[in-house]
This record gives structure tokens, sequence and C-alpha cells, in this order.
């Protein structure tokens, strides 16, 4: 069998693509919450326009394939704005945008679950309707959002695969490049498999250790 | 005694309802009014508009003469510090101790330095007996002691009114009492109320006027003695009659 070699030497290749899959994945998640928080809250307590634009951006960016989007933005919309961004750069906007969408939904239902007494009480002690929500809402929601956040991670990361079509050295792209050299594709997709299971696992351990720490005394 | 809270012909309603009909009350410094009547009286929704929790339709509400207008978001935040609210589900912010509740609205609300907000706030943690468990979390703590700090939340921003909204009905029977006795304190201590509550033998000996709500309206009001015994109106004495035989004839 002539597969160990091609492991050896394909492996740390690999590895290597498993750095820019995890930089990919946490860039998309960051920015995802950056933009999924605001939407979030905007959905929740914001007036109905606001409510119907944001509704107008979940669907675009939940309603549209993935590969469309990757190939829309990195092909079409920044080259028109005359933008000269890398297909890394790209994949981890677009990815984010994408997760800003989902995570605007888990953040959504997050908020919800709080109390609404808790907003009366907040407002009741002088609190501005700012103040309640960042002092007393999201400080909750955030922690009920841990779980649909650790699934959002699982969704991401394998979707972050799909990014190879732009030319991204993740994984897959990587994976594809040695297998169609060597023809040794069993071995290399499993490897391939094997480490997205591994971050997955990671992960989703970490985020429940972090669900751990931050739980609160007493309370579901 | 000079007039501290006055509400003039403050009404609402929800959709075709209307569930407060145009109340007026006014409530002198060191008054206790409380406020008795069947469920969907108004008398929760009443207390709410007085602190702009519910906006109302129309009418308005005066601390000190002075008219609040609540589109002001600066006068509208600066009047409600200084007029507490006890909720019947007492609302406690979750993720925060007993301590931590009572402090936030020292910290961020009236910018208080942080060494002084803790004193102060454990002081009003032990003015309600909960000295010991200032750094439990609300989901450690049973039904009364979630009351009661709930009500050292509202004191410590010094409020000139407190508004309680049935602070006891969702407490088992045994923890009525701690609760009692601390708004029996605040009374005694000179607290302008007005409280909403079923518990007819705590409010005879508390209040100093009763007010009678029916269907979004006062009925009728007076001290608690006539009220409760001699009411001119029929409806009045047949729901004080009812009430009277469920906790005891006081």
């Amino acid at each position: 069998m002539d597969f160990l070699p091609v492991l050896k030497e394909g492996l740390p290749y690999l590895l290597k693509g498993t750095w820019i899959t995890l930089v990919v994945v946490c860039g998309a998640l960051a920015l995802g919450l950056s933009i999924g928080l605001p939407l979030a809250v905007g959905m929740v307590y914001g007036p109905r326009w606001l409510r119907q634009l944001i509704g107008l951006y979940v669907w675009f960016f939940r309603g549209v394939p993935l590969l469309v989007l990757l190939f829309l933005f990195y092909f079409g919309i920044f080259p028109f704005l005359g933008l000269d961004l890398s297909a890394f750069v790209v994949a981890v906007i677009v990815l984010g945008c994408i997760s800003g969408a989902y995570q605007s939904q888990i953040l959504r239902g997050a908020i919800l679950t709080v109390p609404a007494g808790q907003m009366k009480a907040a407002r009741a002690v002088g609190m501005s309707d700012t103040q309640a929500i960042v002092l007393i809402v999201l400080p909750q929601a955030l922690r009920l959002a841990i779980p649909g956040w650790s699934n959002e991670y699982a969704i991401l990361l394998k979707d972050s695969a799909v990014t190879y079509a732009l030319g991204v050295a993740e994984i897959m792209a990587r994976a594809h490049h040695v297998a169609s050299r060597t023809y040794q594709h069993l071995p290399i997709y499993i490897s391939a498999g094997l480490l997205f299971m591994i971050l997955t696992f990671a992960g989703t351990r970490l985020l429940g250790v972090v669900h751990k720490r931050v739980r609160i005394k007493g309370y579901a | 005694m000079e007039t501290i809270l006055q509400v003039h012909e403050i009404r609402k309603h929800y959709g075709d309802k209307e569930i407060v009909k145009g109340v007026s009350l006014s409530v002198r410094r060191g008054e206790i009014k409380v406020l008795i009547g069947p469920s969907g009286a108004g008398k929760s929704t009443l207390l709410q508009m007085i602190n702009f929790l519910v906006f109302p339709d129309g009418g308005d509400v005066f601390l000190e003469g002075r008219r609040i207008d609540p589109s002001r978001r600066r006068e509208l935040c600066a009047y409600r510090q200084q007029v507490g609210m006890i909720f019947q589900e007492f609302n406690l912010f979750d993720h925060l101790t007993a301590l931590g509740n009572v402090e936030i609205g020292l910290v961020r609300v009236k910018k208080m330095d942080k060494k002084a907000a803790r004193r102060r706030a454990m002081a009003e943690l032990e003015r309600v007996g909960l000295g010991d468990h200032a750094g439990k979390y609300p989901a450690e703590l049973s039904g009364g002691q979630k009351q009661r700090v709930s009500i050292a939340r509202a004191l410590a921003l010094d409020p000139k009114v407190m508004l309680l909204d049935e602070p006891t009905s969702a407490l088992d029977p045994e923890l009525i009492g701690e609760v009692h006795a601390v708004i029996r304190e605040l009374g005694a201590s000179g607290m302008t109320m007005i409280m909403a509550t079923h518990q007819i033998g705590f409010a005879r000996a508390l209040a100093h006027e009763m007010i009678f709500m029916e269907d979004g309206r006062i009925v009728e009001q007076g001290p608690p003695d006539i009220i409760l015994d001699e009411a001119q109106c029929a409806r009045t004495r047949e729901f004080c009659a009812k009430i009277g035989e469920l906790g005891g004839r006081p």
C-alpha cells in the first residue's frame, strides 16, 4: 500500500489548512455575532419598519445558497464596488453575514426567553431602555444562547468547506489538491472528514465548558 | 400634610375594552392608600400607569405639583427613580445576586461610587432582614426573600412614593408574614405607599384610606373601617364580605 507515504506528506499540508478553516470559522462567528446581536435586539424592540428591514436581511442570507452568495460577492458585488478582496476575506465576510442572519434568530429566541417582567423592573428603577437591554436582558440572553450557538458553530464549520470553490486554502481545498495529485482519494478524504469531526467535537465541547462556567446558580 | 403624588383623570384602553376609565386620586406625604377590588378592576394597570410602565391614553400624573411628561425620556427615568415599584412576581434580575440586584440601580442609574453603592445596598438588605443572603442568586431564594430583595432594591433609590402591586399574591401563605412585616415597617417609618392587595386584614391595619375599584373606576373610598364595615355602596359591601370570609374576619 502506498497511502502511508502520501499521508505522511499530505497530513501536515492538511493541518495547515485546518488553521485556515479555524480562522475562517472563528472570524465568521465573530462577525456573525456582531451582526446578529444588533439585529436580534432590533427584531425584538425595534419599530415596525426596522423589523421588516431586518426580516429582509435574514430572508436574503438564509434564502440564497452559500455557493451562490460566495460567487455573487467574490465575482460580482465586490469587484463592482471596486473592491479587490482576497478569497479568504470574502469567505469570512460572506460566511459572517450568513451566520449573522442565523445568529439573529438564535439570539432573538434567547431574548424572548428572558421574562418580560425584568425589563419592566429595570425601567422601574430608572434605567433607560438601552441600559435595561444591555445590563439586564442581554447578559441573560447570551447565556441562554450558548447551546444554539454551539450548533451554529458546527454548521458554520462544515459550510466553510464550500469556500474551497473560491480557492481558500482550507482543509477541503488541500484535500482535493492532494487527492487529485496522488489518486489516494480514500485516505485523504477520510483524513479531511476526521479533521472536521475533531474540530466539531473540540468546539462544541469548549462551548459546553463555557456554558457551565457562566451558569447562574440555581438557574435552569 | 402636603400632596405628594396626584393622578388626574387617567385612562387606558386595550382595543375596545376600557381598562381604566378616568381615575383620579391624590396621596399626601406619609399616607398609605390601599386599592381593593376584583381581578380585572384595573388596579394593576392603574399602578403601572402611575410610573408609566403602561402608558396612559389620557390624564396626568403630578409629583410634588410638577406634571410628568413621559415623552421626555430623561425626565421619565428621573421620575421613576423617585417612585419605587414592587411587582406581584418580584421581577428580580436573575443573573445578579441579591446584592447585585440592589446595587445596580445605584451604580448605573444614580452613578454612585461602587464602594458607597455596596454599603448602601448592604444596609438595605439588612433592613429587610437579608444581610446573610446578599451573595445568593434569585433562584436560591424563597418567594418571600425575593420579594424582600425587590423591596430593598426599590428602597435603595430613596423613593418618595412606593407602588405595591399585590406584593404577596404570588407567595405561599407561610411566607406572606415576612413580607407584610417589612411593609408594616415601611409604613411606620413614614413611607408614602399605594398598594393593591387582597389581604384585607393586613390592609385594614395599615391603610389610612381604602379605595374600592371595579370595572375601571373608583367606586368608593374612605377610611378602612368605614369601607369594610359600613360601605355606602352595596357592591363594596358584597366584595368586602366575601373577601373578609376568605381571610377570616379581621
